[in-house]
Formats: C-alpha cells, structure tokens, sequence
C-alpha cells in the first residue's frame, strides 16, 4: 500500500466526491437518483402529452381554426362511432401481433447463430448485417422494396424464370407486415442476444447427456432460460410496430393505413390536434395496458429484479 | 475587429442599396422610400417544396431578388402540412415564426389566415398588377396572395394507350387497369371530376356529393394506389401503374427525365386550383419589411414568367409567355375557353370542407 | 440425422434473415452508382456522378455535420442516463416497478408523430428550439428504452456475488463501480450506444418538428427534398452513411472487439 496506482487514486478521488455530495443517509434514496435522469428525460415526452390531452377534449372550429374553449367528449365519439377507425385499430393491433411472433421466431436462430458459432468471421458478418439496413432513409428504403418486390421487380423476374405466377406483395396488408418485420428482425436479435449468451454450453451438454434430444433440450431447457430476452424483444417490437408510422406509409400504397398515420393525418392535413391527440392518448392507453398485461403474465423480461430470478430457478 | 466588421457590413448594405436603385424592378414606393428602408436581415427564409419546385423558385424568383438586394434566400423545404403546426405553435408562443415566406397551398395558407396567424400584405404595389384571382376571397385585408393556377391532370403511361389519350375518367373504372392507378392519398383533386363522372353538377358541390362518391367507391373495387408527388412517379416509372389524377408540374418533370408519361384533360373536366404566398405573424419589424418585398417581386412579371414557366403553370400575372411545350395544352389554361373547361371550387367551400371529404374518403378507401 | 436437423433449421433461418435484411440495401446501394437520372435497378451505366454532385452540395456536408452532433449529444446523454435507470431497475427491489417500467416504455407507446408534437410545444416553451442540441436531447428521449433494455440485458450477467464480495472487502461503491459494476455491463452500455447513435443519426419524423432551416439534419433533408421525383443522389446519401458505420463498426472492433457485444470481459 505504499504506492497506490494512478487509476485507483482517480477513484479515491471520486469516491471522495461522492461522500461528500451523497453521504451515507442518503443511502436509501440512491435507486431513485439512478433513475433520476432517465425519469427527467422521460418526462419532457409526458411533459408534451399534456396539452395534447388538453387538446383531445376540445373540438375544432372550423371557422377560426382554433379549439374550442370549453370541454367536450366529441373526439373520443368521433374515434368510437367511425366505422373506420375500428378498421384501423383492428388492423393495426392484429399487425403488431402477427409482427411481433414472426419477428421472434425469424429472430432466435439468427441471435443463437451469432451468439453460438465458433468463427470470429461469421459472427462480424452477422452483426454487421444487422445494422446496415438503418442507414437507408425512408424514402429510399420504399424504392430499395419496389426494386426487390415490383411488379417488374427483381422477386417477379426470378419466379418469372421459373415458369411461376408472379406475386404482388408490394401495397398490400402483407406487404406491410413484412417491411415492419424486417425493420424489427436488428432489435429483437439484440435483445435476444445477451440472454442467450448467458445460457451456460454445459447445461445443454448436461441435458445431452442425460438422454434428452436437442428438441427437447431446446424446449425444457434452452426456452426458459431464454425467457427474459423473448420478454423483452417482444414488448420492444410488439409497441414499436403499433406505434409505427413509416413503414405503412411505405409499403401500403395508401390504403392500409396503421393508428399512427390517421394521428399524423389529423394533425397535419385536417390540422386538427383535438382529433390527432384523442387518437394518440387512446394508442398509448391500449399499448401501455397491453405492455402491462404482458409483463404481469411472463415476467419483467431482462429488467427483472435479479435475486427474483435466482430465486425462481 | 468591430470596426472592421461594421465596415464591411456598412458597405455591403450600401452595395445592396445601390443596386437596388438601379432597378426599375422593385415598385416606384419603394424607390422614394429608400433613405427610411429598414436593416437588411442577412438572410430570409422562404419554404418551397423541394425538386423542380424549388429548382424554378431559385430560379425565378429567390436568385435575382438575392442579386437586388444582397439578401441571401435560404430554402425551407418542410411540406406545407407539416410546417402549418410549427408556426402556429410559435405564434401562441409568441416565438420568431420559422419562416419569414410561406409558398403554401391556397387551402392551407386560407386556415391560416383564417386562424389569424398572416400578416396583411394589401400595400403591395404589384398586387395591382396581377389578375383578380390573385386576391383571397372572404377576408377584410390580403393576408395571401394566389401567385398561379394548376390543374390536376389524367396522366397516364404512354406505353398503355397506344391509341391516343383516354377521354373520359370513366376509363379509371376500365377492369384492365385493376390495381394499376393511382390518387393522392387525401383524394385532394379529384372530388370535383368524380361528381360529374359520377353523374352530378358542380354546382352541387359541397351540397350533394353522393355522385362523388359513388364513382370513388366505384374506384376502390379498382384497388387504386394512394401516394404523394414522387410516389406517382416512381410508380410510373417502374410500371407499377397506367393511371394517375396528379398535377401536370409532377407529369412534365418525369417526361423531362426520360419517363413516357402525357397528360390530358378529360371531356368531364378536370380541378383547377391555385397555390399562394404569406407571411406569418411575429416577425420583426425588418424582417417582415422585406418579407414583404420578396412577395412583391415574385409578383413581377420577370420573376412570374421564370418561375412559373419552368413549373409549367400559368401565372397570375397578365401578359405572360408560355413555355414552347405547353402552348395550347388545355392544361395550361390560358383563354376563357380553356377555363370553361375546368372545374374550380371556390375557395371558402374547399376550407370549410376539406376535412369531411378527407375522412369521407378514408372511409372509403381504408375500409 | 434426428440430431443435426435443428441446427440445420437455425442455419437456414439464419440464412434467410441476412438476405432478407440486406436485400433492399443493397439494390440501393448499387443504383447510386448509376450514370442515368433515376433511381434504377440494374443501374443504367455506372458512375459517381452522383457523389461529386453530393460533395458539391455545401448544404449536405452541413446536414451531415449537424446529424453527427445530434448523434453525440443524444448517445452522451443516453449512456449515464439509460445504464444508472437500468441499473437500478435490475438490482435494487423497488416499489412500483410494473408502472415504472411503463412510464419508462412511453418514448415507444406513444406514435412518433405525437412526440414530435409534443416536445416541439415543450421545447418552446423552454424557449430550446432553433439549436441543434435539442434534437439531440429529443433523439435520447424517444429511443431510450433502446438504452435502458440493453444496459439491462448485461445487468442480468452480473453475477452479484461478485459486486457482494467486492463490498464485502471494503470496497468503497465508487471503486466497485468502477471496477465491478461498469466492466461487467460494459457490452450493454456499447450495444446500446451504438444503437442511439445510429438512430439519432437517421431519424427524421421527430426532428421535422424541431429544426428550422437553419438547423436542418441530414435524414429531415432528405425526407423533405423530394417532391417530383427521386434523384440517385438519395440512394448516395445512404451510401455515405452505411460507408460512415461500417467505419465506425471496425474502429470499434479495433478498439475494444466486436465479441464486446455478446459477452462482457468477465464472463
């Protein structure tokens, strides 16, 4: 202990600062300071909500273009009586779902290869693959789709040649769903990928060896351990696909329009916020209760309380 | 360093005003105004929309007055609909608006002036010049003013009419192009053709428009594709359709990049609308002195004749020369019996209902 | 055979999902090196006509340069932020956490749309807008789950006998997070890193509503700069920008090797 190395003086130095600015007292109040900052950044968005609440239980005069003065339900019996909103909730909450279980099952092998395979080569490839399609815009993004699924696109040329019918995927329902998928494929596989780096070589060797088949090492085994890391990819692909405004746009062709596109539509071309916000107050309300549900029934998903975990297992 | 900077600064205004002098341009009243002309800003921003619209705005327009008066022209290409909610915003929070010109959709810049958020621009000297249509209708003052009309045209691949233009919009209902047409996403333009395709009068717009939309779900069974300006290209240029109702700037921008796409008015008529420009509230004083002199040149008719003939849309301006493709094209409407032919809804009707029409056609098209 | 066939099926899939994520990249990637007018596929002719006119454009290398400030500014703010709320999620028992948890997912249940609008009227109020800053605060804010999750996800590695051990040595808690804590979460804290700069880099519907002119950021640039018709001059901009990460992914490599991604330095 004569010399005590650089690094770690740096350290008695902070740990010294942070005596003093966060005494032994305060000790109890130190997980409500660690989620201080993400709470406060949090709360600018809840922060913005708030007039849009406001703003959702007044109508608009079209004589002036301002919302009325005084409080009314007519928004809300707007979204409840047109027939079309229904049509676009139902199609948009049926999309996340369908979504969210495709994207998971196209996403486990792609995150247990790259978690699992031995070369260092394959596994640079496949996280490159994964970011890569982010930095194609919106708008080029639509035209990277048409020149793969067209018409006369490159999909059609192939099954053309094979003496098969040529498929119009492009601005249909399916072909939304199937734009949001790709989309979501990076973040599910980044979610699933730690969970399933943690599951231990030796428990499937020991299951191996105990007789089971690798089905059923998979089911009895590898899936509940990977519980945390499905929990997780699902809610963040499940509310990111409800709330999703591009790809709809993009791959729909207009007419299969997601709730995010009718809240967009009546802010901006009806330049109504009264309409736009009581479509956007009742999106968050239905995704947070849905999220709520989902981690009440399967777990907290990786933010689960760690002794909790130790203890179940 | 300061007197230094003050220097060049002096002496750059002191160009800019010797310029400007020069100019037989800008309006008498200014001229004699001179000596009391508010500070230059260094440099105003005019929203556009981006592509061949900017390109002729820049042109026309934004480069000589920057060359007059030594003010730099920055573009804002935010679409109209999305800048709408920013400079509302910023005035109820009494912030600097986002723009100093807004070049908007006379539709929209009308809920504007209706929400009271345009300056008055009535004492421009040209404004005199231009045709009645220029001046809004419904308002005490001018808080905007119509700079030219355009049509929203059938354009159509050349490739799937190998006999000639079609002739009716009926040809929408045509089983051969199922899947294969296109319309813009909040049906803006097509309301008043499919009245009459569908049966009924203009007149009866916005009163009955059953007709109107008997003939849209007609054109849903059509499957039709629903986009925006560069999506009705794209999809022209890939083949992906036959048929789009679109303004005739978007068709002769692609024929002029090589896609074989031409136009036509069909026999029942086709929406005849009208952009403008105004300038929102909460400028300074300076500011919206010379905010107010760049509407005034776009009123010109050297700067009208630039920038309006390279969209390819007829001013309203009088006396203009159109571009050598478009003479007597009934897009390019000119006489009195070009505009016989075209539909146009009065403005106040078009506020007061786009919105119903809108979700009217949602409905239609999203069940 | 019974014993190879779910490997085969995990290859396969696997397989599947790399064409099908870089598909669309590519085609585009290839038509900006086009010589024609448009965006076509194969390209009419090849040339970089394209990317001299990108250089040209002194509006674009602005953009650009705004865009990398955005992505500091929102990856600076997101990493202190999303690893102390991770952290403390995933180890301290707190009352609330279901409703904590929703509150932290509103950045992704609420339509981006509306969070635009939103922090555009608090962002006012604040009397922020008109800097780039901002954009960057607003690109932490709607993505910060990203961070928080994947902070999370490396928590649950953490073996806390060994946080435990180093208090019961007498550790002070600044050196047992310094020495025990970070490193060992240290793979979440790049993933999500790495993740809020390259969707701070690229996002557009949010910033639409926060830059003027002025302020404009790359990916709104593009967004608002087509109105007739698409110039292969977009599908350059891509190109830059996927040329920008995978500079960024192998100077990462370098510096601290992709396995950080999977596996922490202690497991």
């Amino acid at each position: 202990m004569t010399h005590r190395p650089f690094s770690l003086r740096v350290l008695d130095a902070i740990e010294a600062v942070r005596v003093r600015l966060w005494p032994e007292a305060f000790r109890p109040l130190t997980p409500l300071a660690f989620l201080l900052p993400a709470l406060i950044l949090t709360g600018l968005l809840a922060a913005g909500l708030v007039p849009l609440l406001d703003a959702s239980f007044r109508p608009l005069d079209p004589a002036t273009f301002r919302l009325a003065e005084s409080y009314a339900a007519k928004n809300y019996i707007t979204l409840l009586t047109r027939p079309v909103y229904g049509w676009i909730a139902l199609r948009t909450f049926a999309g996340a779902v369908i979504v969210t279980v495709v994207t998971l099952i196209l996403a486990f092998p792609y995150a247990w290869t790259m978690v699992r395979t031995r070369s260092a080569r394959l596994r640079r490839c496949l996280l490159s693959a994964l970011f890569l399609p982010f930095f194609i815009g919106q708008v080029v993004r639509a035209y990277g789709w048409l020149i793969v699924l067209g018409k006369q696109g490159l999909l059609n040329a192939v099954l053309a040649s094979l003496g098969l019918p040529p498929l119009s995927i492009l601005y249909t329902y399916g072909g939304v769903l199937l734009g949001l998928v790709q989309y979501m494929l990076p973040f599910a596989v980044l979610m699933l990928a730690p969970a399933l780096t943690a599951i231990p070589k030796e428990i499937e060797l020991a299951s191996a060896s105990l007789g089971a088949t690798p089905a059923a090492t998979f089911r009895h085994v590898v899936l509940p351990l990977a519980r945390p890391g499905l929990v997780a990819a699902a809610v963040v692909v499940f509310t990111l696909t409800l709330t999703d405004f591009a790809m709809p746009e993009i791959m729909g062709g207009g007419s299969n329009k997601f709730v995010a596109s009718a809240v967009y539509d009546a802010f901006f071309q009806l330049a109504d916020p009264g309409l736009g916000g009581a479509l956007a107050i009742a999106l968050t309300l239905v995704g947070s209760l849905v999220v709520g549900t989902a981690l009440a029934a399967f777990g907290l998903g990786t933010l689960g309380y760690v002794q909790e975990r130790k203890e179940a297992s | 360093m300061t007197t230094n900077m003050s220097a060049t600064l002096s002496r750059r205004r002191l160009l800019g005003t010797a310029t400007c002098a020069g100019l037989a341009a800008l309006p008498l009243a200014s001229r004699f105004t001179l000596a009391a002309e508010p500070t230059k800003p260094k440099e105003l921003i005019v929203r556009a929309w981006g592509g061949v619209w900017v390109e002729a705005l820049e042109k026309g327009v934004s480069k000589p007055f920057r060359e007059r008066t030594g003010i730099a022209v920055r573009h804002d290409l935010t679409e109209d609909n999305e800048l709408r909610p920013k400079i509302w915003a910023a005035v109820d929070q009494r912030r600097t608006p986002p723009v100093h010109v807004n070049w908007d959709t006379t539709t929209n810049a009308t809920k504007s002036a209706l929400r009271g958020v345009a300056e008055d621009l009535s004492d421009l000297a040209n404004l005199k010049e231009m045709l009645p249509a220029a001046r809004p209708t419904g308002f005490r003052g001018v808080p905007l003013i119509n700079m030219y009309s355009y049509v929203y045209v059938l354009a159509y691949r050349d490739e799937a009419f190998p006999n000639g233009a079609p002739d009716s919009w009926q040809v929408l209902l045509d089983p051969r192009f199922k899947g294969r047409i296109a319309l813009y996403d909040d049906g803006i333009g097509f309301q008043p053709p499919a009245q009459i395709a569908g049966g009924g009068k203009l007149e009866d717009i916005p009163d009955n428009m059953e007709p109107c939309w008997s003939f849209m779900r007609k054109v849903k069974a059509q499957n039709p594709l629903l986009g925006e300006d560069p999506d009705f290209t794209t999809w022209f240029q890939n083949g992906e359709i036959d048929l789009a109702c679109t303004i005739l700037s978007n068709a002769r921008a692609a024929r002029q990049n090589g896609i074989k796409v031409s136009w036509t008015v069909p026999k029942e008529g086709a929406k005849v609308d009208t952009d403008s420009m105004w300038v929102p509230k909460g400028l300074p004083e300076n500011e919206l002195y010379w905010a107010k002199r760049y509407i005034d040149f776009a009123m010109t008719r050297e700067a009208q004749q630039v920038w309006t003939g390279e969209l390819g849309l007829p001013g309203l301006r009088p006396g203009l020369t159109p571009p050598a493709d478009l003479v007597g094209d009934p897009a390019y409407p000119t006489r009195p019996e070009d505009f016989a032919r075209l539909l146009s809804v009065p403005s106040p009707v078009l506020v007061q209902h786009e919105a119903e029409w809108s979700q009217k056609f949602n409905e239609i098209m999203q069940g | 055979m019974k014993r190879g066939l779910l490997p085969l099926l995990l290859g396969l899939v696997t397989i599947l999902d790399v064409v099908f994520l870089a598909l669309p990249t590519l085609v585009v990637l290839a038509a900006s090196f086009t010589a024609g007018n448009i965006v076509t596929f194969p390209p009419q002719g090849w040339s970089l006509r394209w990317y001299a006119d990108l250089v040209q454009k002194p509006e674009f290398l602005e953009a650009l340069g705004r865009s990398l400030e955005v992505g500091v500014v929102c990856t600076a703010l997101a990493i202190p932020a999303g690893t102390l709320a991770a952290l403390a999620l995933a180890r301290f028992r707190l009352r609330g956490a279901a409703f904590l948890q929703i509150y932290l997912l509103l950045p992704f249940t609420i339509p981006l749309v509306v969070s635009g609008v939103g922090l555009m009227l608090v962002f006012g109020r604040l009397g922020w807008l008109g800097s780039i800053w901002p954009v960057g605060v607003a690109c932490c804010v709607v993505n910060l789950p990203f961070m928080i999750w994947a902070v999370a996800a490396a928590v649950n590695h953490l073996d806390p006998d060994l946080e435990n051990a180093a208090w019961n040595c007498g550790a002070p808690p600044a050196h047992a997070f310094f020495t025990v804590t970070l490193p060992a979460v240290m793979p979440g804290i790049v993933t999500g890193a790495l993740v809020m700069f390259i969707l701070a880099v690229n996002e557009f519907l949010v910033s639409l509503m926060l830059v003027d002119a002025r302020t404009v950021t790359l990916p709104v640039l593009v967004y608002n700069a087509i109105r007739s018709i698409i110039t292969p001059d977009l599908a350059a901009v891509s190109v830059v920008y996927v040329v920008l990460a995978l500079a960024a992914i192998a100077a990462l490599d370098r510096l601290v090797g992709l396995e950080i991604f999977l596996k922490s330095k202690q497991s």
